[in-house]
């Protein structure tokens, strides 16, 4: 990204600190929005207080039969989750592709910044541990 | 960070408000801002702070709230509070029934039977439920060898159960003797504390509830009443300063009854459960049915009466410390109302005496002996020994209400009869709230916006009033009855508009062996009066002698003349007689023949109407009116009283023996004071009478 101006500004999840002020260390525009997408994706419904349809509710679905079906399910409330709970994400496209070998789902999340021209992908592996 | 928004606003307690006002703190400063994203770190952050703000600011509230009287919500807490005023709520009271219990075929080797105290008696069943009943104390009673039986009269007998437990006193684990009695049921005004010595000495004392500090000392046998934080009744002991303290070893033991409350007000009717000395051939009669039953008090109760009480600081000196002590007696009785007002607004005046009316929950009057027990055991100790409590029963004024309703058919699914059952049921049920006490008013008005508000079908509906007195005449004894109704009464013209039910017999007053039936008692019909009085306007002056007064109206034959005073002037006019026929008159003053000088004379007459005379009829043989006696008592219009004069019917035709007179009100505002109670009689199938009409 070569904008210099950083529009969006959150803490950082890992609640590190900066090596030079020893303030707590910040994550910024497509760094924030990543890691505020991938915070919704593994929130369940009626986890945060007083907002009970916060969340993608994710995992519920991964102990479903694995097949199109469900992948679509998945796709869908991962698009549903970051429409309504990330404005900051324009989304392009949304694809889960299961991997049955490996019992698990692969999640490509392309969306585009406001704001910025390009557009950022997030691929992230759903599997269930338990 | 400083800014406009840089205060934050604590006055929220909503967890929303909290969090909106934490994003506008974050808004003044610009190193973070993604606060207003959901999936944002931040935003899990504010959450957290905004949930645990939430969280300490409700615990806060409600601890302060449950620290005040007023606002505190838990029994505990209003309890603990009620505590600190000295107040102990009442608990479940048992509804208690006299009887008569007869023991039949005693033998002659039995010249004294013993009742023991706590003898079972079943009750008929009250809404499919028959319930034990129990003696409060033991009695004796002396066999009659003539007949046979041992009779044991005016037994006090209390619904149910008894129970009771028992502690080992050991002061280092328990040093006031504290006893939880782990019962909801339990009615505390039938508490017997004993405290027996040792295990091994069986001499007992019988210990007394606590209810003056000012007369205690180190060896009071008292034991000192509670409630525990979990509803629980606690009693305990003194600490040897305040009331005796027990000693190790000691037995404390707890006898008492456990009663379902309210739920068995009504039984008259029970059978005993055991024998009595062997007998079991027992006659159990009654005299006063089950009533003054009560549930535990509720926290509102309390919250209401416990400051009241503490205000009183257990003297009674005004009106309201006798309302609150008689309400909160420690005898068991409950009361729906209690009025009190001092003598000297009696008419005529009654000084130094304190009248009390009370209304008993369940019944219309106390008995003499419960009148009794509150004036010596509840009210003569806190009130000032030169006032004497008089008690006066309720005066009950019922009122028969008929009601005729329009309604359209097209905007109910009601049929005529389920509509008439609702509007019956809300004119019972306001009656009940609204009337029903001292001091309370019956409007028409409101009675008939109840009405309009029963359903939306209802067009038009209008109310006719009529009051009531109910008595229970002496029969055969002539009696003089004065029946005050409290409000003037409508004079009847075409008919009469005072009747009686049901029908009375008299004695024939020329055949004395013969009895007349089917009496009534009525208003004579008198269309118009004569002249009841004339007052003087203007004495006029100069008069040498008493002027001529002619009366001119539409009636005849009255006639009256006046008194001089001393100083010339008119003093007085005398009616010789008030003729009759009048609706309307003047009277003419006329100087007398010769008295050139008297003038300015003017007076006003007052036309008869203020008194109404009552008659006893009865339809004869071939159905004609027949007038039985033309003056059994009278009517004041004004005042709203009617007497019966030597009343003495030889009896009345209704099991109860009660007469009904019913007299109609010229306004449609009741208002009851001092003793006066106005009901709607919820045993009475007449008293609220609806008629509907579809509108077409």
């Amino acid at each position: 990204m070569a904008n210099l101006q950083k529009i969006y500004s959150d803490i950082d999840f890992t609640f590190t600190k900066k090596p030079v002020t020893a303030d707590v260390a910040l994550s910024y525009d497509q760094q924030a929005v990543t890691r505020s997408i991938r915070n919704l994706l593994l929130t369940n419904h009626y986890e945060r207080p007083f907002n009970p349809d916060l969340g993608a509710g994710v995992g519920a679905l991964l102990f479903e039969p694995m097949n199109s079906l469900t992948s679509s399910q998945l796709e869908s409330t991962i698009h549903t989750a970051i429409t309504n709970y990330e404005p900051r994400a324009i989304l392009k496209s949304v694809v889960v592709s299961p991997l049955l070998d490996k019992n698990s789902y692969g999640v490509t999340i392309t969306f585009f910044l406001q704001n910025a021209t390009q557009a950022t992908t997030i691929s992230v592996i759903l599997e269930r541990n338990r | 960070m400083a800014g406009a928004n840089s205060n934050i606003q604590i006055t929220d307690l909503d967890f929303n408000s909290i969090k909106n006002n934490l994003k506008t703190f974050l808004k003044s400063q610009d190193t973070l801002k993604d606060y207003n994203y959901e999936g944002s770190a931040l935003s899990v952050l504010l959450d957290i702070l905004a949930y645990n703000t939430q969280y300490q600011a409700f615990y806060t509230n409600m601890a302060a709230n449950e620290m005040f009287l007023d606002s505190a919500i838990q029994r505990s807490s209003v309890v603990s509070l009620a505590k600190s005023l000295g107040y102990t709520p009442k608990s479940v009271i048992a509804p208690t029934a006299t009887v008569n219990i007869v023991v039949n075929g005693v033998n002659a080797s039995t010249p004294q039977l013993v009742l023991p105290s706590h003898t079972q008696l079943m009750s008929e069943a009250i809404n499919g439920v028959n319930y034990t009943f129990v003696t409060t104390d033991t009695m004796f009673a002396d066999t009659n060898f003539a007949t046979s039986t041992a009779t044991f009269p005016n037994v006090q007998i209390k619904q149910g159960i008894p129970a009771s437990s028992s502690i080992l006193v050991n002061n280092a684990v328990n040093p006031t003797s504290l006893i939880e009695i782990n019962n909801s049921n339990i009615d505390t005004t039938t508490l017997q504390v004993t405290v027996q010595q040792s295990s091994s000495n069986s001499d007992y004392q019988i210990f007394n509830l606590a209810d003056s500090y000012l007369t205690l000392d180190g060896n009071s046998k008292v034991y000192f009443l509670q409630e525990g934080i979990d509803g629980n009744y606690q009693i305990y002991f003194g600490d040897g300063v305040l009331g005796q303290q027990l000693s190790d070893g000691n037995i404390v033991t707890v006898n008492y009854i456990s009663s379902s409350g309210i739920a068995a007000a009504g039984a008259n009717n029970f059978v005993i459960m055991n024998p009595i000395n062997g007998y079991s051939n027992i006659t159990v009669s009654p005299v006063v049915a089950a009533s003054q039953g009560a549930a535990k008090e509720t926290i509102d109760s309390i919250k209401f009466h416990a400051p009241k009480a503490f205000a009183a600081q257990k003297r009674a000196v005004s009106k309201e410390d006798y309302i609150n002590a008689i309400q909160n007696n420690n005898l068991g009785y409950n009361f729906d109302a209690v009025n009190v007002w001092g003598g000297q607004e009696n008419n005529p005046p009654v000084y130094g005496q304190v009248m009390i009316s009370v209304k008993p929950t369940g019944a219309y009057t106390l008995t003499q002996n419960q009148k009794n027990l509150l004036a010596k055991d509840v009210i003569e100790p806190i009130s000032m020994v030169t006032v004497v409590p008089t008690f006066v029963d309720p005066d009950y004024t019922y009122l028969q209400l008929t009601t005729n309703v329009w309604y359209d058919p097209k905007k109910t699914n009601l049929t005529p009869n389920q509509l008439q059952t609702s509007i019956k049921n809300a004119i019972a049920s306001y009656a009940a709230t609204s009337l029903n006490t001292f001091n309370s008013y019956f409007s028409l008005t409101d009675f008939n916006k109840v009405v309009s508000n029963v359903n939306q079908s209802i067009v038009s509906n209008e109310m006719e009033v009529k009051i009531q007195k109910k008595i229970y005449p002496n029969l055969g004894a002539p009696t003089t009855y004065n029946l005050e109704f409290g409000v003037p009464l409508a004079k009847g013209f075409f008919q009469s508009s005072v009747t009686s039910s049901p029908a009375i017999q008299y004695r024939d007053a020329t055949i004395t062996s013969s009895v007349i039936d089917g009496v009534f008692i009525e208003e004579v019909p008198s269309s118009t009066g004569g002249v009841d009085s004339i007052s003087v306007l203007n004495p006029g002056f100069n008069y040498i002698a008493a002027p001529t007064i002619t009366i001119k109206g539409d009636g005849t034959g009255a006639t009256a003349y006046a008194v001089l005073s001393g100083t010339n002037t008119i003093k007085q006019i005398v009616v010789t007689n008030p003729g009759t026929g009048y609706t309307s008159a003047i009277a003419v003053v006329t100087p007398a023949p010769g008295d050139s000088t008297g003038q300015a004379g003017a007076v006003q007459v007052n036309l008869q109407g203020r008194y109404g005379t009552l008659r006893a009829y009865y339809n004869n043989t071939s159905s004609v009116k027949t007038t039985l006696n033309n003056n059994v008592g009278t009517i004041d219009y004004q005042s709203g009283v009617i007497t019966l004069n030597s009343f003495s019917p030889i009896a009345v035709d209704t099991p109860l023996g009660q007469l009904t007179v019913t007299a109609t009100p010229t306004t449609t505002l009741l208002s009851s004071n001092y003793n006066k109670i106005i009901t709607v009689d919820p045993f009475d199938s007449s008293a609220i009478i609806v008629n509907v009409y579809a509108k077409t």
